[in-house]
Formats: C-alpha cells, structure tokens, sequence
C-alpha cells in the first residue's frame, strides 16, 4: 500500500514537471523589439 | 509568344492558371487535369487563351509547348518531369515533398545533356523562401547559416505532405555535412502576423536545393509548422490562419567584420502566393518575362529558385500582383 502510495506520487510529480517543461517548451527568440515592414519600391531598385 | 501547359489545377495549380492567363506574351495556356469535363471548366473561366487538353501521364507532351508547370501532388510530379526532359522543354513544380525532390534532383544530369531547366521547388517553401535568402545573400559578403521555416499548406495534398515531412526523420546540413535529426527539436518560430509563433519541426523538403544553391554555407535547416486542425485549434486561431501561410527566412552571414542576420518574411494566402510564384517562374522559363533577367548561373539542370532568378525583379513581379514580401526591422532580445 505504501509503495503504492510512493508510486502514485511520483507519477503526478512526473506529470507535472513534464507539463510544465512542455508549456515552457523550447523556443526560439522573440522579437521584443522592431516589427515587419512590406519591401516597395526603394527596396527593389 | 509563348504556350504553357499546366499540369493540375488544384488549389494551386487554379491560382497559377489565373496569373498565367494574365501575363503579356503568353499565347496559349493548356490545361491538363485528372478530370477533362473539371479541365474544360477552368479553362472556360480563364478566357479564350485557356484550352483544355485530354494528356495521360505516359502520353507525350504536345507540339509546341514552350514550358510546363505542375501543380500537382508529389507522387504525380516525377513522370511528368521525365516527360518535360524527353522533349526539351523547361519544367516548374510546386512540389514540396522530399522524394519528389530528390527523385527530380536525379534528373539533373540528363536534364543538362537535353540543355533544359528545370525548378523542382516553385511555392512557398521551397519556392519563395529560396529567393528571400537569395535576397539576403546579395546584402551580405558571406552567408554562413540559412534557417528557413514555413507555416500553411495549400489543399488537402500539400496538408498531408506537412504531417508527414513533420513524421520523418529530418536532415539538416551542418558544418558541410548532412546531420540526421533522429528526434527532431521543435522550435516556436515568430512568423508575421497574423500567423504568429509557431512551434516547427525541423523537415529534410527543401535543404538540398539551399546546400547547392549556397556553396560553402556551413548550416541549412527548414521547418514546418503543424497544421491547424479543422477539429482542434487554439480558441481564437480558427478563422485566423485557416488558408493562410506565412515564411520565416533568416540568414546569417558577414559583412565586412561583423556578422549580420537578415530575416524576411511573407504572409499571404498559402495557395495564392504558392499558385503566383509558380506561374511567375514558369513565364520566365518560356521567355515571356524579359524584366525577369536570369541569373548569371546554370542554363540548364535541376535548381532551386536561388540559383535560377534574380531576387529583386522577381520580388517585385510577385509584389505588382500582390505577393509581398517583409523584411524584420529590428533587435531580437532573449
């Protein structure tokens, strides 16, 4: 019963860690700063 | 003048015909499909340049066609290319499935003995992303690093060969030398909005034509994003980029002693940008395109889009018909 009980824990414990790993993920770089300009014109002479 | 046939015209392959049927000095353009009374139909809509034709895959192409575009599933692609090189004539394709590609890439030999050029890749990614990094390249001195991804598929087809490129095992080109990514890492890629971050895995479509386009570049890698799908989505993202699709092209190179990324970007309907793309290149491999210049480089064999055009007259041909490409301005911080 106890080594249920042990099991039972260590399995939430593992879920948890590993949605917490999943919904950090590993990601790229966000762009915090500058933002996207269409090319026109000037960019294509 | 020039006659094109068009080899399906599907969601993609129906955008191309649009934008064919457009183009100055384009005399006839054939439409072959699966179906003729479905052939017939599109070409009724096209206009009196548009004709249906009745082609079988092992039939030989007609008289007089000056260039061929496919827009077809990848499976479908390589015989009709055989064909293309049988009879000299120049050959577009929207595939981007990875056997295909190779399977075209073992045409390269025979396709330079018949003097004729062929582009495997003419849609988003392959396709458009190859030009962006051209692009880029020609602003740097020395390009070192391409990192390509793609989110959004045209049709059916194009969904089902992003689920399965995302299934296989990956190659990404590294240090010159071809690496497999047995358990390929998921990474979130920032595309425009209003596509967004999306997490994309690493895929083998579309590295090989960058790695011989790019001699000497030290690391190539192209990722998909997942699908959305029509049962399960984000609250919110339905609606957003159903039938959108966006690129991410970041190029790391050096300019004088400091090295530089540049990173471009598109955002459009998937099988609109795809569909133009492809009947852009395919009118400058029939000769109809003279503001088209060519790019000093092969004359003939089988190439990306980054070795066969000239980046800024093409982007500003897909930009007059509405395809318009962005560039980031600005710092990324971790």
């Amino acid at each position: 019963m106890k080594a249920l009980r042990r099991g039972l824990i260590v399995a939430v414990i593992a879920v948890l860690v590993g949605g917490f790993v999943k919904l950090r993920g590993k990601g790229g770089v966000p762009p915090t700063s500058g933002g996207w300009r269409e090319l026109d014109g000037p960019d294509f002479r | 003048m020039a006659t094109v046939l068009l080899d399906g015209v599907g969601a993609v392959g129906i955008r191309a015909a649009r934008q064919l049927v457009d183009t100055p000095g384009l005399d006839s353009l054939l439409i072959a499909a699966r179906g003729f009374s479905y052939a017939e139909d599109v070409a009724a809509s096209l206009g009196a340049r548009a004709e249906a034709i009745e082609l079988g895959p092992e039939d030989p192409l007609p008289a007089g066609v000056d260039a061929v575009a496919t827009a077809l599933p990848g499976a479908l692609v390589p015989s009709r290319a055989q064909r293309a090189v049988t009879a000299g004539v120049p050959f577009a394709s929207t595939v981007d499935e990875a056997d295909a590609i190779d399977t075209l890439l073992e045409l390269d030999e025979p396709a330079r003995r018949a003097g004729v050029l062929m582009a495997p890749g003419c849609g988003l990614a392959p396709g458009l992303v190859d030009v962006l990094a051209r692009h880029a390249a020609d602003a740097l001195d020395t390009v070192d690093e391409i990192n390509v991804a793609r989110a959004g598929s045209a049709g059916p087809a194009s969904t089902a060969a992003v689920r399965r490129a995302r299934r296989e095992p990956a190659v990404e080109w590294r240090d010159g030398d071809w690496r497999d990514e047995r358990r390929p890492n998921p990474e979130l890629v920032w595309f425009p909005d209003p596509i967004g971050a999306r997490e994309c895995a690493p895929v083998t479509v579309g590295v090989a034509l960058l790695v011989s386009a790019f001699p000497g570049v030290r690391r190539v890698t192209v990722r998909l994003a997942e699908p959305l799908s029509r049962r399960l989505a984000w609250p919110g993202r339905r609606g957003l980029d159903e039938g959108w699709g966006s690129t991410r092209v970041e190029v790391w190179g050096w300019r004088g002693q400091t090295r530089e990324s540049m990173v471009y970007g598109v955002i459009d309907r998937t099988a609109i940008a795809a569909g133009t793309v492809l009947a852009v290149t395919t009118a400058r491999l029939a000769g109809i395109a003279p503001g088209l210049a060519a790019r000093n480089g092969p004359s003939s064999g089988v190439h990306g889009l980054a070795a066969l055009v000239e980046p800024v007259p093409f982007l500003a041909e897909l930009a007059r018909r509405g395809v318009k490409a962005a560039v980031f301005e600005g710092v990324a911080v971790a």
